[in-house]
């Protein structure tokens, strides 16, 4: 039992490096098959959300994602609509989730893509994320509670869903009414079919083994459990090996695509989005995959951080391949001071 | 031995506390299995006999009891 598991999240971090690969060879981003950061500010900008001209496009992998999930999850009569557990303090902690990742320029996710693409940046990112879960198991281990949720109506749980397709119905039935880049890396994207197949097999897999970047170094520090990570060590070696068939592995901290190689803003960026998603109780990926499964709190979030990638680009926070924003460094360190107080204020003693 | 499945993290902290006071050495947190469904990551496996009295808390979702040869069975769920 526990090995044919060990065996499904293997394989579903093989086939989630592998379609990345895909998708890279067939337009997306280098090192961008898949993004939740990243796709869900393109998707902001396809609504109008901001107005940055290079990141705007309705993703189709989101949508996939959402809707995978949704559909593994009524098929295993497992949808639950629930939420209420600190839905402001959610969507302010995906908000600066979405900070610290637009920093980076990269979710966990991406981060581990860019190190199987050799980007050296990422490991970088990568010690700086594992620092951040470290900070978040702290207030775990002290008593950090968001409090419990609560059945709510079925209507409640599909909201994410609904949503998703209505975006893809804008984007196949009225592309006109949707903003698409015309250079920079929203004009970038593989076919729509190739990429909603390809989010909704991984929403389904991810779904199936809860596949979650911050779970997996959370798991094996507090319990020694190392199922999750397998999933996170696998998406690294298909990744690589893709990259290397393809001859797009460029091993450096120099020229590697949309990053840039200051190393302290790129520990930070990934330091708070560790924090934030540790108190979340998962990464980018891991709300999604929730929201698609009826968590509105996971919803509430992913809200989050879709507004808060819109401030990136409205204010000016976002990095690009230049390197970090004078405004993005302030919003980082209003970040910390933002997610270290949630984490005070949200503190209990025992009850026993 | 038991399984029992929490809405929070601190929910399953406190569980475990509260075992370990009543004597349950046994008593471990641990990533909830698959086959089981949860709101936070985490539950509690236990070996002294469920007491919905003594051990029941807001954030305690569900109880658990494992079969013999792979499975469970639900003994008391928490709405």
């Amino acid at each position: 039992m526990k090995n044919k598991q060990t065996l499904l999240i293997a394989a579903t971090g093989l086939v989630v490096g592998a379609l990345a690969v895909l998708l890279t060879l067939n337009g997306n981003p280098a090192n961008m098959g898949f993004c939740i950061a990243c796709f869900l500010r393109d998707t902001a900008g396809a609504l109008g959300l901001h107005k940055a001209a290079v990141v705007q496009y309705a993703r189709p992998e989101i949508i996939g994602l959402v809707l995978g999930a949704f559909i593994m999850s009524v098929a295993g009569k497992e949808f639950a609509a629930k939420g209420g557990s600190s839905p402001m303090t959610r969507f302010v902690l995906g908000f600066f989730v979405m900070v610290g990742a637009l920093m980076f320029l990269g979710c966990p996710l991406r981060m581990v893509l860019r190190i199987a693409g050799g980007d050296l940046n990422a490991v970088v990112g990568l010690i700086g994320f594992v620092c951040g879960i470290l900070g978040g198991i702290f207030f775990l281990k002290n008593g950090f509670t968001l409090k419990r949720t609560y059945t709510l109506s079925r209507l409640e749980g599909t909201w994410m869903p609904i949503l998703s397709l209505g975006v893809l119905a804008l984007l196949l039935l009225a592309p006109s009414l949707l903003a698409f880049s015309e250079s920079g890396p929203g004009s970038m994207h593989a076919p729509v079919m190739m990429a909603q197949a390809a989010g909704l097999i991984v929403g389904a897999l991810a779904y199936k083994t809860r596949l979650c970047m911050v779970g997996g170094i959370r798991d094996a520090v507090l319990f020694g459990d190392f199922y999750l990570l397998y999933g996170f060590v696998a998406i690294i070696i298909a990744a690589l090996i893709g990259n290397l068939a393809i001859g797009s592995f460029n091993l450096g901290f120099d020229g590697q695509p949309v990053a840039f190689n200051d190393g302290l803003w790129n520990f930070l960026g990934m330091a708070l989005t560790g924090l934030g998603s540790a108190l979340l109780g998962g990464c980018p990926l891991r709300q999604l995959i929730l929201a698609g499964s009826g968590n509105s709190d996971s919803a509430v979030t992913v809200m989050g951080m879709i507004v808060g990638s819109a401030f990136c680009h409205n204010f000016g926070l976002a990095s690009s391949a230049d390197g970090p924003t004078s405004a993005g460094k302030i919003a980082v360190i209003i970040g910390f001071a933002v997610v270290i107080v949630i984490g005070l204020a949200n503190m209990r003693k025992e009850k026993v | 031995m038991y399984i029992a499945t929490f809405h929070t993290h601190f929910g399953a902290m406190s569980f475990k506390r509260q075992l370990e006071k009543l004597g349950d050495r046994q008593a471990q947190m641990m990533p909830v299995p698959r086959a089981l469904s949860a709101s936070c990551g985490v539950c509690v496996r236990f070996s002294l006999p469920f007491d919905q009295n003594l051990m029941a808390s807001e954030d305690l979702e569900s109880v658990f009891l494992e079969k013999e040869g792979g499975g469970y069975g639900l003994l008391f769920e928490n709405e």
